[in-house]
């Protein structure tokens, strides 16, 4: 913890007090009270429906408080749009990000605030180098300013949204999740930049469900649960604030992991290569789950791709069961006969109808079950609907509740209930704990377990390194689209992936 | 401040940037460039001699109310709505110059000008009917199309009139392929446009609704804006239909509702908004009508015409995509 | 997901289909529309069509192939047809083209009255000689060559008027509402109806000329109607009557359209004869507009509007292969050919169905200059 202790610090600079706010039935905040002083980065955590938010939202103008009073340096305001908080100097990056994918990161980042030329004309020449200085005065030389948004990765999305608010200079800055799509780099990047802001006398509040980030950079750290504020400490450990969030002890963070010892093999890749992939080789056992680690942005996504034949066209061989597959697409992989799923970690664009009710999404690709002729019959339907919810233990109000409405992690569960009832036999987990609060990631890890004791595969990819670390019978460390080492039993822990992750030369696996 | 920083990387030139971010209007431009060669080849050994003035001026002609429909649709579209009342904001443009508009410069101008304010405001009725009623754009401008058709031949129930031979010869000179002027003019119009905050605005709006708003944008305004002036370009192509043919007619813009749109899409506008740009659609508005030409040269039967427009629209516009996928992968 | 595999596989299609089409592409450049064959300067006269989509533009367009296959038009003419998707746009690019080929005239069945104006009057600056028909344009550089569509109605209800003696309840079956020729003809009707204060028009509704909207419409008019004692039919005659048989009315004296289901009524059909008159728009108006131009260009006669009479026939004058063709279906268009000793042209079946000439030579009367 850096930082003053929070019982002394001088007057909030941002403050709510007592405030509700419901949506329906459903109470989002209530009677919630929050501050955060100049100088300060503040977090905030909970679980995922905590209302942490909805409070931003709230002190950010996008929503207005049912009742209670929100003040600012003392004085009692009317947040009515998120222009009149930015008239106060109140800045945020929310968790849905603003950036229009089809202008350059220039466009993005000087939107209503281009260089003006003659009479009405914009210099657009001169936007570029302008956006180039402010990406540099941050110290990012990674992203191109001309570069269109929609070709940059989710991180580099994150960091120019970051950029273009932090750049507006705000005196309040909120950072709803604004981690979760970032590397170890890019988050080290981002405290520096927050540690700077702290030091200028700026007020920051920003959450995460990484607990060590919020360790590492909160001066004060305030815990919301159910929509009300808390505790508020300048000092606390992971197992008390856990407790807090939850509201019930967790016995420990990771279940204990049984051994695999089925010799089967489920899955072989041989010589896989193509895309940013080479000369890729592993076999995936019944009953295991198989861990890949290293850096972000390794090839890892690309080998989950093309398993599930959604990626480039690939060289090598794919054996299931000891038999060459041809997975062309993802047709090909979901059919009975191989039995592979995906579950990604943008569930919103890859997967999911989000529209649709949370049986159509279920059901989607398993229609052939429960219908005779074309038809469905809707009673089987319901009741392998209820299993599986029940299994799953999928938080909904009904079967018919939109997917849209539900948290990340249960819409995560989602995906993986429509494998199970396509009784997918190897799931490709790719970091479907992303942004997902500490209960639900929790009853993954559990349903994991439970998956693999009926015999089936999983191969499990984290950007948590210590879940992959936790959770895995065995590790493939990726490294430029190569194998960099296989790690075994009592050599896994989170340090040894990092070390092969970094490592030069090729070890063969 | 020993902050960590975010490494370096290869910086492509802006002319690559340029090159990859306008695939669809570059590819247009170079469809464009090939139907001229191949119009002129078959028009040389139909012939025996090349285009001449005449050709290059009532192909231009020809081709004007073409050009500044798609321009007027493109913006639309740029906004992510459609515009299907274009014809009928045509049908009444030309009603109004052949029926009212006098000989003397004064009566051409006040008329013009008249005529293109009822464009904004058949614009003006799309917008706030589709920005602020929230109703479909495609089902407003059906409706406004049906309406406008009803406005047209009330304004002139027998196809007749007559615009002044001094309009003609001004807008679409048929001696002299001075209507290229109006093209030169409508795409400098296009790359000072690029440049205002309003140009900007459209192309937010048509890219994420939430983000532009998000980014202080005036989405309501900017969306009436798109169609009001879609509304004024579809009348600056009904006034140039009017001098080419000369006289009036209450259905001649009809086909334009549909054309415009296949300019647009063949010039790689989509329909999804906030991508394309009015230079690739004023390439596909001359394609479109060089290929009538290129047809009837050919000597293909014309029964099969329609046929092959159509193909070589879904071959461009697949073309398009084919070269936007490759420069993707090379990357 | 799976987004870049699937593009892929749909842009292999578009190759596959890019090669089909040039195949097809060369297909299609292998048949010429000019006919004709060589020796001498011949004329060379385009008719440029705005749409193929009828009947009787389809027997309009073979009827001046047919004629270009017969003397004196072999050997005078070289003529081409060119059609555009009733587009004023489409059919003023395809005449500058044909201006461009610099023809010796250009015969037109206009998209718009008006919209080819500009590109007609261009071609009259080119020394091109313009010859409208059918639908005609307004400019005064082109010239006109149609039939009076006054005329059609006033001659239908005179010869209705004198068969029911100049008293009876009459409906009329109108066209498509709001075009000039419906309302000519209804005029024209009207002017005998004035003469006439014995005639009581019933019912009047729109029939669209087209014979399946004229069924229907007259079917659910039928019932709250007096007994009636004479049809008047702008087009779809035979479906007016078809109507009148399934509500088991009496056929009464008709005056329409000319097609051959209403001939067929005319000779007996279906156990049921009709005493009728029947004219028709002549599609043979292209051949008249052919005549017209070959003429003016030979220097034979001055330049100026051509207006002929309408085809004719009655139920006594009705004749079994040459006005009324019991093997050929209902909406075929039987006025395709005059009749009678003052026959503007007497064309055969084959002419109007399929483009073949009838015999070696073609006489057209036009009426005197």
């Amino acid at each position: 913890m850096t930082g003053a202790d929070g019982t002394e610090r001088s007057s909030p600079i941002i403050e709510a007090v007592g405030v509700s706010k419901s949506f329906g039935a459903v109470r989002a905040l209530s009677e919630a009270s929050f501050g955060a002083g100049a100088g300060e980065v503040h977090g905030l955590v909970g679980e995922n429906g905590a209302g942490k938010s909805t409070l931003i939202k709230i002190l950010s103008g996008v929503l207005r408080p049912d009742s209670g009073e929100i003040r600012v340096e003392g004085q009692r305001v009317e947040l009515s749009s998120p222009q009149a908080a930015q008239a106060l100097g109140i800045r945020t990056v929310f968790q849905e990000l603003t950036l229009l994918p089809w202008m350059t990161v220039a466009e993005n980042l000087l939107i209503r605030r281009e260089p003006k030329g003659f009479g009405p004309l914009l210099r657009r020449r001169e936007m570029s180098s302008r956006a180039e200085e402010m990406l540099a005065s941050l110290g990012i030389e990674n992203i191109d300013p001309l570069e269109l948004v929609a070709n940059l990765p989710l991180d580099q999305r994150q960091i120019v949204e970051i950029v273009r608010t932090v750049t507006r200079e705000p005196k309040i800055l909120f950072l709803d999740e604004p981690t979760s799509s970032l590397a170890m780099r890019e988050v080290e990047w981002l405290f520096g930049l927050l540690n700077q802001m702290r030091g200028e006398g700026r007020c920051i509040v920003f959450t995460s469900h990484r607990w060590r980030e919020v360790e590492s950079v909160a001066d004060r750290i305030t815990i919301f649960r159910d929509g009300r504020h808390v505790e508020t400490h300048a000092e606390i450990d992971e197992d008390h604030a856990v407790t807090l969030m939850t509201g019930r002890k967790v016995e420990t963070m990771y279940p204990e992991l049984p051994p695999a010892d089925d010799e089967e093999v489920a899955l072989e890749v041989r010589n896989l290569g193509g895309g940013s992939l080479s000369d890729i080789s592993f076999s995936l056992h019944k009953g295991e789950i198989l861990g890949v680690g290293g850096l972000e942005g390794q090839g890892q996504r690309d080998l989950f791709l093309a398993l599930f034949g959604a990626g480039e066209k690939s060289e090598g061989d794919i054996l299931i069961d000891g038999k060459p597959a041809r997975i062309r697409n993802p047709n090909d992989a979901i059919r009975a006969k191989l039995g592979i799923a995906l579950v990604p970690e943008d569930r919103k664009s890859e997967g999911l109808l989000l529209p649709m009710s949370v049986r159509d999404n279920l059901t989607l690709p398993v229609m052939k079950l429960f219908s005779a002729g074309g038809v469905i019959r809707s009673r089987r339907e319901m009741r392998l609907v209820q299993q599986m919810v029940e299994r799953l233990q999928i938080r909904l109000r009904g079967s018919e509740q939109a997917v849209a409405t539900l948290s990340g992690g249960n819409q995560q569960k989602v995906l993986v209930g429509r494998w199970l009832l396509a009784d997918s036999r190897i799931l490709l987990l790719y970091d479907v704990t992303r942004g997902v609060d500490v209960a639900t990631k929790h009853d993954i890890y559990e349903l994991m377990l439970a998956l693999i004791s009926e015999g089936r595969s999983i191969l499990f990819y984290s950007s948590d390194t210590e879940e992959v670390a936790h959770l895995s019978h065995r590790v493939l460390v990726m490294r430029e689209g190569r194998i960099n080492a296989e790690l075994k039993g009592s050599e896994i822990d989170a340090e040894s992936i990092v070390t092969a992750a970094l490592r030069e030369e090729d070890v063969p696996a | 401040m020993s902050r960590p920083k975010l490494g370096q990387s290869v910086r492509r030139s802006r002319w690559s940037h340029f090159t990859a971010q306008n695939v669809p209007s570059l590819l247009a431009l170079l469809i464009l460039i090939a139907t001229l060669v191949f119009y002129a080849v078959l028009f040389s050994t139909s012939l025996g001699r090349l285009p001449g003035n005449f050709e290059l001026t009532s192909t231009t002609n020809n081709a004007m109310p073409l050009v500044f429909s798609a321009v007027g649709q493109t913006i639309v579209f740029l906004s992510r709505g459609i515009d299907l009342s274009v014809g009928g904001m045509m049908d009444i443009s030309n009603s109004l110059a052949a029926t009212r508009m006098g000989g003397s410069p004064g009566s051409m101008v006040l008329w013009s000008i008249i005529i293109l304010l009822v464009g904004a405001a058949g614009g003006l009725i799309n917008g706030l009917l589709v920005a602020l009623g929230r109703l479909q754009p495609i089902l407003v401008t059906l409706a406004t199309l049906s309406i406008f058709q009803g406005v047209a031949i009330k304004v002139l129930p027998q196809p007749g009139g007559k615009v002044p031979t001094g309009y003609t010869d001004f807008l679409t000179n048929p001696g002299h392929p001075w209507a290229l002027i109006f093209i030169g003019l409508l795409v400098l119009f296009w790359l000072a446009f690029r440049r205002t905050a309003f140009g900007v605005a459209i192309y937010a709006v048509g890219n994420d609704e939430e983000s532009a708003r998000a980014n202080g944008i005036r989405v309501v305004r900017t969306r009436v804006g798109a169609y009001v002036v879609g509304g004024m370009f579809a009348a600056a192509a009904g006034l140039f239909l009017a001098a080419t043919t000369t006289s009036g007619d209450a259905t001649a813009g009809d086909s334009y509702t549909l054309t415009s749109i296949a300019a647009a899409f063949l010039g790689g506008t989509t329909i999804f908004g906030g991508r394309g740009s009015a230079l690739g659609s004023i390439a596909g508005a001359l394609v479109l009508s060089i290929l009538i030409s290129v047809l009837f040269f050919a000597g293909i039967n014309q029964l099969y015409e329609d046929f092959y427009q159509g193909l070589f629209l879904v071959l461009a516009v697949a073309l398009s995509a084919l070269v936007g996928y490759f420069l993707r992968r090379k990357k | 997901m799976g987004k870049g595999f699937s593009r892929w596989e749909f842009l292999k299609g578009g190759g596959a289909a890019l090669t089909g089409a040039c195949a097809l592409g060369l297909a299609g450049c292998g048949g010429g529309s000019s006919q004709g064959s060589g020796g001498g300067k011949k004329f060379r006269i385009a008719l440029s069509n705005s749409y193929i989509g009828n009947q009787w533009r389809i027997e309009m367009v073979n009827e001046f192939k047919a004629a270009l296959k017969m003397e004196p038009y072999k050997s005078q003419v070289e003529g081409s047809v060119y059609n555009s998707g009733n587009e004023v746009s489409k059919q003023s690019q395809q005449i500058s083209n044909l201006i461009s080929q610099r023809v010796d005239a250009i015969l037109v069945d206009a998209a718009s009255p008006t919209g080819l104006n500009g590109i007609l009057e261009q071609a009259a600056a080119q020394n091109i000689l313009v010859v409208s028909f059918d639908n005609t344009v307004t400019t005064t550089k082109a010239l006109q060559v149609n039939t009076d569509q006054f005329k059609f109605g006033e001659k239908l209800a005179s010869w209705l008027a004198g068969k029911l003696g100049g008293k009876g309840n009459v409906i009329m079956v109108t066209g498509v509402p709001g075009t000039y020729v419906d309302k000519q003809r209804n005029k024209g009707a009207d002017s005998v109806w004035k003469k006439n204060p014995g005639i009581k028009v019933v019912n009047r509704f729109p029939g669209q000329w087209d014979s399946s909207v004229a069924q229907r419409n007259t079917a659910s008019v039928l019932p709250s109607l007096p007994k009636i004692d004479g049809i008047w039919a702008q087009g779809g005659t035979d479906g007016v009557l078809k109507a009148f048989l399934a509500a088991n009315r009496p056929l009464p004296p008709t005056a329409g359209e000319a097609e051959n289901g209403f001939r067929k009524f005319m000779i007996g059909y279906q156990g049921h004869k009709v005493e009728g008159f029947s004219i028709g728009q002549p599609p043979f108006l292209s051949v008249v507009a052919l005549e017209l131009a070959r003429q003016i260009l030979r220097g034979d006669r001055p330049k100026k509007n051509v207006t002929i009479p309408f085809p004719s026939v009655t139920n006594k004058t009705v004749k079994k292969g040459v006005t009324v063709f019991p093997g050929v279906q209902d909406s075929f268009f039987d006025a395709f050919t005059d009749s009678g000793p003052n026959a503007t042209v007497k064309m055969c079946l084959d002419a109007a169905k399929s483009g073949k000439p009838c015999g070696s030579s073609l006489k057209v009367s036009l009426p005197k200059a």
